[in-house]
């Protein structure tokens, strides 16, 4: 039956258009849709963290109602950042080797480094100086499994006394401000690995950390958005629209900036004509079309960009309910459009041939490894992370001490 | 020493300690062996039961195919190249689902879909425009390309 059909396969889906060698026009790509999830969902951490940064050492006030959200979306985002990997390797029951025996020549060895560094010394730290007051006073209240969990959080120190909090304040005040390169260097080196591989002229550009990290900002305060209006909207509560006004300005200003840059390499890559230029010409036009043209440019930067330029201009004639669809609407397209710049990349560096002459054909399938079921559910994953986390630890019942971070001044001058 | 850096820097001992004594247990023996890779892998490779029998193998039962073959312009090309592994049929040559395919159109394809990268002197054909509801070895003869059925 596989045969009879052989035909008919090849005749809908030519594999390749124009000169591609033999070896390249028969074969999938060797990065698949799993490696498309790996930049995407690690831009989500940075961006989430950076938004939280824009609280704790930026001391933007208007965005404390998002600053504990921003971070546990960063963390649960982390958790699942090295997922789509590992299960690329295929090999359920020898890819931790990868960290017991790293090699220090290796890219992908490093970034299990640069992960290790940014989850362990700064989100995790960073979260437990923040939420150590509220350890001690919800384990002390808190019983059964919930209890034990924040009991155990505390790591067995009960000292909530002024001087012990203005301590975690400064310190927490310090990883955060180490946080903000740190961020910069998980998603940058992402950037490089593409970016260093000079061989592809899809890739090899300097820009690509610059353009990475730019684009993770944006995604992640998208999320952000997204998060806060959907866990309000769940919650039945008054989202706090000086906080979204805020979020929006800052969402706008960083997709400026990433859609100057982006421009910029795309301004360079025309001018300059190199010998690839001809197929990545014909990559935007016709391969990528409308994961490029449609999906990044217009649906994740054209349309927010406008909407939410009006809106810092005309603000105060647009009602709350109409801002809260534009936002809404904007952080949507945005987490969509970034998704669709991650699959311009990595597919896109894949889709032709190292003749420069000519491209090859791909077609996601639904199950499999390689799949985009496989996806959706690596993708849903920190989702129900943050649904979790957000139970044990944003509780409406549970009552916080909200110390904010613009006490930290007077935390620091008190020690 | 503040009580919570106390404890971070003792769990992160322990977390590094973890790590180490981890490192210790699971790092395959023969890491190292030869190289940054367990040298087992080599004796585990080798003790595969191998899938391709070999061209001497198909040529203990169908020698007068293989004379046919030789003669013509697919004589180098091994038989597994086109039928797939075939050690499965050596072991049990009288199994029907074991026996390889005898029409196999992807195998064809496989050197004659046209590119323009492939030499002008192998024949290609455009897979939309040639016969495509049939199969290759309907009209040609793999073992003797150049004769007419």
């Amino acid at each position: 039956m596989a045969l009879d059909v052989t035909n008919v396969v090849v005749e809908a889906l030519p594999r390749f258009e124009g000169y591609v060698y033999p070896n390249e026009s028969g074969t999938h790509p060797l990065w698949g849709f799993l490696i498309v999830l790996y930049p995407y969902i690690t831009g989500l951490v940075a961006g989430a963290f950076i938004m939280a940064s824009l609280v704790r050492v930026f001391r933007v006030k208007p965005l404390e109602p998002v600053y504990r959200l921003s971070l546990l979306t960063a963390l649960a985002f982390m958790l699942c950042a090295t997922l789509p990997l590992l299960f690329h390797l295929g090999h359920p029951e020898r890819s931790f080797q990868i960290m017991i025996t790293p090699h220090l020549t290796s890219p992908m060895a490093i970034f299990g480094f640069v992960y290790a560094w940014y989850l362990m010394a700064v989100l995790l730290l960073e979260l437990w100086f923040d939420y150590r007051e509220d350890f001690v006073v919800w384990s002390q209240k808190t019983s059964g499994i919930p209890g034990i969990i924040y009991r155990a959080f505390t790591l067995g120190v009960t000292d909530i006394s002024e001087k012990a909090i203005a301590l975690d304040l400064k310190l927490g005040w310090i990883i955060s401000i180490v946080g903000i390169p740190s961020a910069f260097l998980l998603h940058g080196y992402v950037g490089f690995i593409f970016g260093s591989i000079k061989a592809n002229p899809w890739w090899g550009n300097v820009l690509m950390p610059i353009i990475f990290i730019l684009s993770a900002m944006v995604s992640g305060i998208a999320l952000c958005v997204f998060n806060y209006m959907f866990l309000t909207w769940v919650r039945r509560r008054k989202l706090d629209m000086r906080c979204l006004d805020v979020m929006g300005m800052y969402l706008f200003y960083a997709l400026v900036i990433d859609f100057t840059v982006e421009a910029l390499d795309w301004i360079h890559r025309v001018y300059s004509a190199e010998e690839g230029f001809h197929v990545i010409e014909y990559m935007a036009k016709e391969k990528l079309f409308y994961t490029l043209s449609i999906g990044q440019v217009l649906v994740g930067t054209l349309i927010p960009l406008v909407l939410l330029g009006s809106l810092q201009i005309i603000r105060k004639y647009v009602s709350d309910a109409a801002r809260k669809r534009i936002y809404f609407t904007c952080a949507s397209c945005i987490l969509v459009g970034v998704f669709a710049m991650r699959w311009n990349v990595v597919m896109g560096g894949q889709f032709f041939s190292k003749s420069l002459r000519g491209v090859m054909s791909y077609k996601l399938e639904f199950a499999g490894a390689e799949g985009w079921l496989m996806g959706l559910v690596l993708l849903s994953l920190p989702f129900i992370i943050l649904t979790v986390m957000i139970k044990l630890f944003l509780s409406e019942r549970l009552p916080t001490t909200g110390h904010v971070p613009h006490r930290v001044d007077d935390a620091v001058s008190e020690i | 020493m503040p009580p919570q850096v106390f404890r971070l820097i003792l769990l992160t001992v322990a977390i590094v300690g973890s790590y180490v004594i981890a490192r210790q247990l699971l790092t395959p023996p023969s890491f190292r062996q030869y190289g940054f890779y367990r040298g087992e892998a080599l004796a585990e490779h080798a003790s595969h039961t191998p899938v391709f029998a070999g061209r001497k193998a198909c040529l203990e039962c169908h020698e007068d195919i293989q004379k046919k073959l030789f003669k013509d312009a697919h004589k180098t090309i091994g038989c597994e190249t086109c039928h797939g592994p075939s050690s499965a049929h050596c072991a049990d040559p009288d199994s029907a689902a074991k026996k390889p395919d005898k029409k196999n159109t992807t195998a064809c394809l496989r050197c004659h879909e046209a590119n323009p990268s492939r030499p002008v002197t192998q024949k290609q054909i455009n897979v939309k425009n040639h016969y495509s509801s049939q199969k290759c070895a309907e009209c040609h003869m793999p073992h003797q390309p150049n004769e007419v059925p």
